[in-house]
Formats: C-alpha cells, sequence, structure tokens
C-alpha cells in the first residue's frame, strides 16, 4: 500500500511539474511573442532562390547602373561599399574600418580593412578605393562612363598615404562624404575591370567585386545567376554576420508581368516577387507570405512648386495647396498602412529628419480660406476665379512611380471640392523627361521622387547657386533660404547642422515650397515564408547575403 | 550557266542591295526624328541627379548633339564596313546582343515552320480523304479559322492551359522542351492556314490530272497516292510561300516571345524600340532584309531544281509562281 501510494505522489507530482513546465513555456512563448518554430531556427548553409524582377536595366556599367532600381540588387550582391547605411540612415564600418576628418571637413582618412580581395584576386588596397573615387567623381563622358550623379561635386583628389589608409581632399566643407560611400553608387569594383573600356565593362561577368556572391551566367533581359563565394569573410559588422553567405546562388529572373511575377511565388516556383501591386499585399499578408515595404532615405513623394508660375507665385495659394490635401485619405485609398503619411519633406527616417506633421495637416477650412484671402472666389460651378481666370492646376504624373496617377487623380478629386481645376497629364518616360523639369514653364509643381543619403545636399538642390536645380524657380529672389543653404553647406558638425536643417524643413513646408504627398515606397517585396533572414539597407534593397532557407 | 542567268542573279544582288540600304537608312531618320534617345532618358532618371549642364556635356561627348546626317554618314560607314556599333543602351556591341538572342529565335522559328508544316500537310490530306459527312468541309474552313485567331490569343490560351492548368512547363522557364513546343505552336497555326491554302488548292487541282487519275484506276489506295504521286508537285508553290512567309515567321516569334516570356530577337526589339537604341534597331533591320531577301533568292533558285518544267529564260523565269498567286492569298509581309 505504501509503496502503491508513494508510487502514485510520484507520478501526480511528476505530472504537475510536466503541466506547469508546458505552462511556462507556452507563457514564454506568447510572451515573447515567438512561435516555436521560429525560435528554433538558425542560418542553416545551402539553398538556391528565385528572385523575379520586372526588369534587369540597360547597360551593366557599374557607374551607369549602380542606382537602377533593378540592377542595385545585383550590385548588392556582387559588390561591397566602404562603410554601411542601415535603414534608419545610421552610417557604420564596412571596408573602412575607421575614418577621420579635419574640423571643416575638406579632408578625409579611411582606414582599410586588411586582407579584402577582389573575385579577380586584386587586393581591395588603397590604391583600388583611389581610382574608384576618382572615377565616380569623373566617370570617362567620352566613352559613355557617367559619374555617379550624387557623388560630392566638391571632391578634388584621393591620394594613397600607404597599403591601407587613403586621404581625401575637397574644395569645400563636404560633411556629406562619409554618408554617401555607404549611398548605392558607391560600389567598390576591382581596378582592372575599372581600366576596360565601356563595351567591355558592359558585360556583367567582366566586372569583379569584393562581394558575397560572383555573377555565375547573365543573359540580358533574361537573368543573372550568382553564386556564393567561399572566401568572403569581410561582411558589415551592422548585419550582424561576416563570413561567407548561406544560400549557395540567387538568380535573378526577368517576368515583367506583376501578376505573373506573384503568382510564381504562391505556386512555389519562386522565391521572391519584386515590385507587387499595392492593392495585392493585404490579401497576400494573410495568406502568410512575407511582405517587405521599406522606405529609403531621400526626399518624400511630393511637389516642387514652380514660383514663377502665377498664381503660385502667392504664398497664400501655396500653402492652400499645402493645407488642402488630405494625405491619408492618400494613405487608405491607394497604397496600404505600410506606407507612412509624410512628417517633412524628408523621409522621417532621413538623420536629421523633424517631424513637420503640423504644417502638413489636412484643414479644408483654412485652405479655402487661404483661397478667399488671396482673391479667388468661388462661381457657381464650384470652380474659383480670380479676374476672370479659373484656378487651373496641371499634373504631370511621374512615370517612374506606377502609383502616381492614382494619386494625382485622387488629389484632383480633393482639390475640385475647394475649388481647383485639375488637369492630368501622363507621358511616357521619354516624353517626360523632354517636356517636364523643374522650374519649367508650364510645369507648376514637379513631382519628386528622390534618394539621397546625406540630408546635408539637400539645401544645394532646391536652390540655384553651385549649380543647384533651383526646384522652386526662386533663383537668388528668397534671402532667407539661401542663407540657409550657405549655412548647412558650411556646417562642419553634425551638431551645428542639425538645427539648422529644422529651420530648412519648416521654412520650406510653410511657404508651401514643397508639397508632400506620402512617403515613398519604392521596392515591395512578396516574399515565400521559408526564406527568413534578409537585411534591407538605407536605400530599401533586400540582401540575402544573412538569408537562408528555414525548414 | 548561262550569261542571262548571271545577269539576273547580278540584277537580284544589286536589289538586295538597295534593298538593305534603304532599310537602314529609313530606320535611322524614323527613330532620330522622335524626341529624345536612349541616354538622356537614362540620364534625366531622377535618381541619377544630374543637372541640365552635365547632361549636355555628357551627350556631347557622345556625339549626339551633332546634326542628324553628320551621325547618319558616321553609322552608315561603320555599316559598310562590317561594324554594327556599340548599342547605346546597354554598351555592348550590337553584333554581341545579336548573337546572344537570335539562337533562341532561329530555334523558335524552325520548330514554328514545322509545326506549321505538319498542321498544314494534315489539313490538306483531311480535306481530300476525309469522308463529307466527317466534317470534310469543316476542314476546308480550318485555314480561315486559324488565320483569323491572332498567335497571341493562341498563345494565352496554350498557357493557361498547358502551363497552368495541366502544369507542363513553368512559366518562367520558357526555354524548356514544353514551353518551346507551345510556343512553336502558336507561332505555327496562323503560318500553316496560308501553307495549307495554297497545299489545297493545288492538291485540287492535281487531283484532277490524268496521272492522278490513271494511278486510282490502278488501284493505289488513298496514303500512297497522296505521299508518291499529289504531295510533290503540290507542293512546289509552297516553297514559294515558305520564302515570302520568312518574315512573318520573323515577326510573329516576336509576339510570340513576348507572350512566352522567350528572350530572343522579339524581346531584343521590343526593349531597343521602347528606348530608341538605334545602332540595335538599324542592325536587325538591315539583318531581317538580308535574311528575306536570301531566303526568296534561295527559293527562285531552287524552284528550277524542283520542278524541271520551270525554265531560266533570259533574265525571265518562274512562270508558275505568278500563275499560282491567286492561290497563294494575300502576302503579309512583317518586318522584324
Amino acid at each position: 500500500m505504501t509503496e502503491q501510494s508513494s508510487l502514485l505522489n510520484l507520478s501526480r507530482r511528476r505530472l504537475l511539474i510536466t503541466t506547469s513546465a508546458t505552462v511556462a513555456a507556452a507563457l514564454l512563448v506568447s510572451t515573447t511573442g515567438f512561435t516555436p518554430a521560429q525560435a528554433a531556427e538558425t542560418p542553416k548553409d545551402g539553398g538556391d532562390i528565385t528572385f523575379l524582377i520586372d526588369s534587369l536595366g540597360d547597360t551593366w556599367i557599374p557607374n551607369n547602373s549602380a542606382i537602377s532600381s533593378f540592377q542595385g540588387h545585383i550590385w548588392g550582391h556582387v559588390t561591397d561599399k566602404l562603410l554601411y547605411v542601415d535603414a534608419e540612415g545610421k552610417v557604420s564600418p564596412w571596408l573602412a574600418e575607421r575614418w577621420e576628418q579635419n574640423d571643416n571637413a575638406t579632408e578625409f582618412t579611411l582606414h582599410l580593412k586588411n586582407g579584402v580581395t577582389f573575385s579577380d584576386g586584386a587586393p581591395l588596397d588603397s590604391a583600388a578605393v583611389v581610382a574608384n573615387l576618382d572615377i565616380w567623381y569623373a566617370g570617362r563622358k567620352n566613352e559613355g562612363i557617367n559619374p555617379i550623379g550624387l557623388f560630392p561635386k566638391t571632391y578634388d583628389r584621393a591620394e594613397v598615404i600607404d597599403q591601407s589608409t587613403v586621404k581625401v581632399f575637397f574644395k569645400k566643407p563636404t560633411l556629406g562624404f562619409i554618408p554617401t560611400l555607404g549611398y548605392h553608387g558607391s560600389i567598390l569594383v576591382s581596378p582592372k575591370s575599372l581600366a576596360q573600356p565601356a563595351s567591355q565593362q558592359a558585360d556583367l561577368s567582366k566586372t569583379a567585386g569584393s562581394g558575397p556572391y560572383v555573377v555565375e551566367s547573365w543573359k540580358e533581359g533574361d537573368h543573372v545567376t550568382l553564386v556564393k563565394r567561399k572566401d568572403y569573410n569581410w561582411g558589415p559588422a551592422a548585419v550582424g554576420h561576416t563570413g561567407p553567405a548561406f544560400l549557395d546562388s540567387i538568380t535573378y529572373k526577368l517576368v515583367s508581368e506583376p501578376s505573373l511575377r506573384v503568382a510564381s511565388v504562391q505556386s512555389g516556383q519562386a522565391d521572391v516577387a519584386y515590385n507587387a501591386s499595392p492593392q495585392e499585399l493585404k490579401s497576400l499578408k494573410e495568406e502568410g507570405y512575407t511582405i517587405a515595404t521599406p522606405r529609403y532615405l531621400g526626399f518624400v513623394n511630393g511637389w516642387a512648386v514652380n514660383t514663377k508660375i502665377a498664381p503660385y507665385d502667392d504664398v497664400k495659394v501655396r500653402q492652400a495647396l499645402q493645407a488642402g490635401i488630405n494625405r491619408q485619405e492618400i494613405i487608405d485609398t491607394v497604397y496600404t498602412p505600410d506606407w507612412k503619411l509624410p512628417t517633412s519633406f524628408i523621409q522621417s527616417n532621413v538623420p536629421g529628419a523633424t517631424d513637420q506633421s503640423g504644417l502638413l495637416a489636412y484643414n479644408p477650412d483654412r485652405a479655402e480660406k487661404l483661397l478667399d484671402e488671396a482673391g479667388w472666389a468661388k462661381g457657381a460651378d464650384g470652380v474659383r476665379t480670380k479676374d476672370g481666370k479659373p484656378l487651373t492646376l496641371t499634373l504631370h504624373s511621374n512615370p517612374y512611380l506606377a502609383t502616381s496617377k492614382s494619386v494625382d487623380e485622387l488629389i484632383a478629386q480633393q482639390l475640385g471640392k475647394l475649388g481647383w481645376k485639375v488637369a492630368i497629364r501622363a507621358y511616357d518616360v521619354v516624353t517626360y523627361g523632354e517636356k517636364v523639369k523643374y522650374g519649367g514653364p508650364a510645369i507648376p509643381t514637379y513631382e519628386v521622387t528622390r534618394s539621397f543619403i546625406d540630408a546635408g545636399t539637400v539645401a544645394g538642390i532646391l536652390t540655384n547657386a553651385n549649380n543647384g536645380e533651383n526646384w522652386f524657380a526662386l533663383d537668388d529672389r528668397d534671402a532667407r533660404l539661401n542663407d540657409l543653404r550657405d549655412k548647412i553647406a558650411g556646417a562642419g558638425t553634425f551638431d551645428e547642422r542639425n538645427p539648422l536643417l529644422n529651420d530648412l524643413q519648416q521654412y520650406v513646408l510653410d511657404q508651401g515650397y514643397f508639397i508632400p504627398r506620402t512617403q515613398i515606397v519604392q521596392r515591395i517585396y512578396v516574399q515565400s515564408p521559408t526564406l527568413k533572414g534578409e537585411v534591407y539597407n538605407g536605400v530599401a534593397y533586400a540582401s540575402y547575403y544573412t538569408a537562408f532557407i528555414a525548414d | 550557266m548561262s550569261n542571262a542567268y548571271l545577269t539576273y542573279a547580278a540584277k537580284r544582288l544589286g536589289q538586295a542591295v538597295v534593298v538593305i540600304l534603304l532599310a537602314y537608312v529609313f530606320t535611322f531618320v524614323v527613330v532620330s526624328i522622335l524626341p529624345g534617345d536612349p541616354i538622356t532618358s537614362v540620364l534625366r532618371n531622377p535618381q541619377n541627379g544630374f543637372r541640365e549642364e552635365e547632361i549636355a556635356e555628357i551627350i556631347a561627348a557622345q556625339g549626339l548633339d551633332k546634326p542628324i546626317i553628320v551621325q547618319l554618314w558616321h553609322s552608315l560607314s561603320g555599316f559598310l564596313t562590317g561594324d554594327l556599333g556599340i548599342s547605346m543602351r546597354s554598351n555592348r556591341p550590337v553584333s554581341t546582343l545579336i548573337a546572344e538572342v537570335l539562337p533562341s529565335t532561329l530555334i523558335l522559328a524552325s520548330a514554328g515552320l514545322a509545326v506549321a508544316l505538319v498542321l498544314a500537310m494534315l489539313v490538306a490530306y483531311g480535306t481530300r480523304f476525309v469522308p463529307k459527312r466527317y466534317g470534310q468541309g469543316l476542314l476546308r474552313g480550318f485555314p480561315s479559322l486559324f488565320l483569323s485567331v491572332p498567335n497571341f490569343v493562341i498563345g494565352l490560351v496554350l498557357i493557361h492551359l498547358f502551363g497552368f492548368q495541366l502544369g507542363l512547363f513553368r512559366v518562367i522557364n520558357p526555354d524548356s522542351f514544353w514551353a518551346t513546343l507551345f510556343a512553336a505552336i502558336a507561332l505555327g497555326i496562323p503560318i500553316s492556314a496560308q501553307i495549307a491554302e495554297v497545299l489545297i488548292a493545288n492538291l485540287d487541282k492535281e487531283a484532277e490530272q490524268e496521272y492522278a487519275t490513271v494511278a486510282r484506276s490502278r488501284g493505289l489506295g488513298q496514303a500512297r497516292l497522296f505521299v508518291s504521286h499529289l504531295l510533290k508537285p503540290a507542293s512546289l508553290p509552297v516553297v514559294t510561300v515558305i520564302a515570302l512567309m520568312i518574315g512573318e515567321l520573323l515577326g510573329g516569334s516576336l509576339i510570340t516571345e513576348t507572350v512566352f516570356g522567350r528572350t530572343g530577337i522579339g524581346s531584343l526589339v521590343q526593349r531597343s524600340v521602347s528606348t530608341q537604341d538605334l545602332p540595335v534597331l538599324q542592325a536587325i533591320v538591315s539583318l531581317g532584309a538580308v535574311i528575306f531577301v536570301l531566303v526568296n533568292l534561295v527559293a527562285d533558285l531552287l524552284y528550277p531544281l524542283l520542278d524541271p518544267r520551270v525554265k531560266i529564260l533570259g533574265g525571265r523565269k518562274r512562270q508558275p509562281t505568278t500563275a499560282d498567286e491567286t492561290s497563294i492569298g494575300p502576302t503579309r509581309v512583317v518586318m522584324p
């Protein structure tokens, strides 16, 4: 009897222990938000993935293609950069282990990681870095090799100090230089590849980078297949992995029809579909696919207003435009909650961006009041007129952004209610490039989509100083804007520059020079749930260097 | 070879050269008068952040700001010395680009032609020997039906049925055997129509000839009669039709390639047109002209060998072809 009861007790205790352990485990799992499957996963080697993309761009000359929304994916795996810029704009060391600058940001010293080689065997040393800096700045224009458009124009020269030290000189303070090294255009290519003529550089298989993957095969208009480089050992510390990649190969395959790309991922024939249409995302998410809509660092999607064209020379009309757009409705109607409201005219993840949401609030009453004050009276047909002329706005939909026209149509309705007569013109890329320019004579608003790495370059673009782009056609008329621009350009430290950037954002938005629409998501990824561990960088490219196939 | 024949051949060759040169110049002029060029449209992508002066400088460095006539002379002199130039879009030699995609198109075009021939043969055989109550009349309507359904419609139906429903091929792997076969079927069907029409008309004619009656009276079976007696004389005009149809075959493969996602001459043309890549377009148009002229030349030279009744008579030749023109039907020439 005694024996029996103790046995019983024992088993009961055991039962209790087991139950409580299970409960505790379940609690732990539920509170930490891990599903058991995810918690058990560690990256494993092997596997091949197929990435379906809508285009593979035009040329493969590194300088001309590195910033392409399509080819950038391949360059991101085949080449490395001196610095790493993460999705929050945080700059961290990569092939440059550390760097110093002088007080007025005109001289920078870069200290390179040792032992890094290009896939053609050449060392990635200081001479290689100088060769790259030179070609980024100048290109070889007569051969058709363009400079990198956003590389600082203030570059003077770079010098080899020793095997692993480079000194870079600028003609003027250039705080933006360091972040630029993490920009998508700043890819490091073997000096042997750079020395090739343009027609050789245009053959992707003839360009050697130092990245975790190398090109195995490619066919123009068809595919690019990358295979892992086994001796790779210099990944950016910021992504938490520095050794060789896990996946054996990545195939970028061109499929131009968006629904076909998504359907292929759904049927298990491919792993990632690029640029799905925003409307499909909700149902795909519900089906269990991983959806990524990383934002890049740059300007938000919005309009640069031409202050030379009446009535947009009137600040009240511009301010009415600013208050008359219901941005939340754009996100609700055209996009999904993955898109974010603008908080400034630069994306909110850019270092130095400040929250100016107050200036961008939807306030139709204020807009109507401003238009009344400006002398635009509402007629019987609901259109406002002044001196017999109707209040018109002609929008030119941006052909580089697929959803641009839908947003234009919605805004036309919103402004229509306030008394605007809005016309929409949609041109193809070639015609758009010819006809639609900043401050063009018939272009009241120019739709902006543009990435950059450093907010310090912004002020220079907005005005006409130093060959700036003069976005608002102000020429030299706005003394305050010019003053802010000069101070920002001359700032030697970020502490000095950040308050100035805040003033700039506030001023530009308050004046209605820039009318933001939404923060921009230019790259949309639909991914099979078994593929995990990818990382998105500051320009929203997916890197599969850290990715793996989960069981 | 008679003197008359050589004169004739030289004249034909001279005409061919003129046609090719005209095609070259015509393409140049048409593409040049359109606004924009591939280099500027790339440079103007706002992501690049180039200023107007920089764009102008790069354009000048490429010689694109020179007058059209200078540019034409430059490209024409290159062409005449066998240099097809460099693609403005991809910066790679045009000859490399074409060599890369040509095999895929040739495979598709020849498979399409084979499908068309087999299909035309089957339909023609059916119209003669399928009894009337089993739909001989219906078969005679097939060529018109095949001709009136565009091949992209056929392609989409085939992709849907055999690619998605039955899973015979993967849509993202268009170079596989099954995908190629179905692309060839889509391409071959409309082309088979024209061949079948000519074949049927000529079979009807040959079947009434005395030798056919004799053969039948000797108790020859239908199939034997068709294969060993009627087919050869009836298919002579088909050679001419095929030669004329090369243009259609190349042009049709352009559409079929797009539908099936194949990377061939068609997709290269499409990319080059959308970016106004002049050197590539000129090379392809000239190549198309060369192929077309060459194939027709070969057909003309082959004809006397196939049919001893045809003689080259002092620069004029090939009487039967002109006589058969009604049965050839409307010739639709599509530039690839």
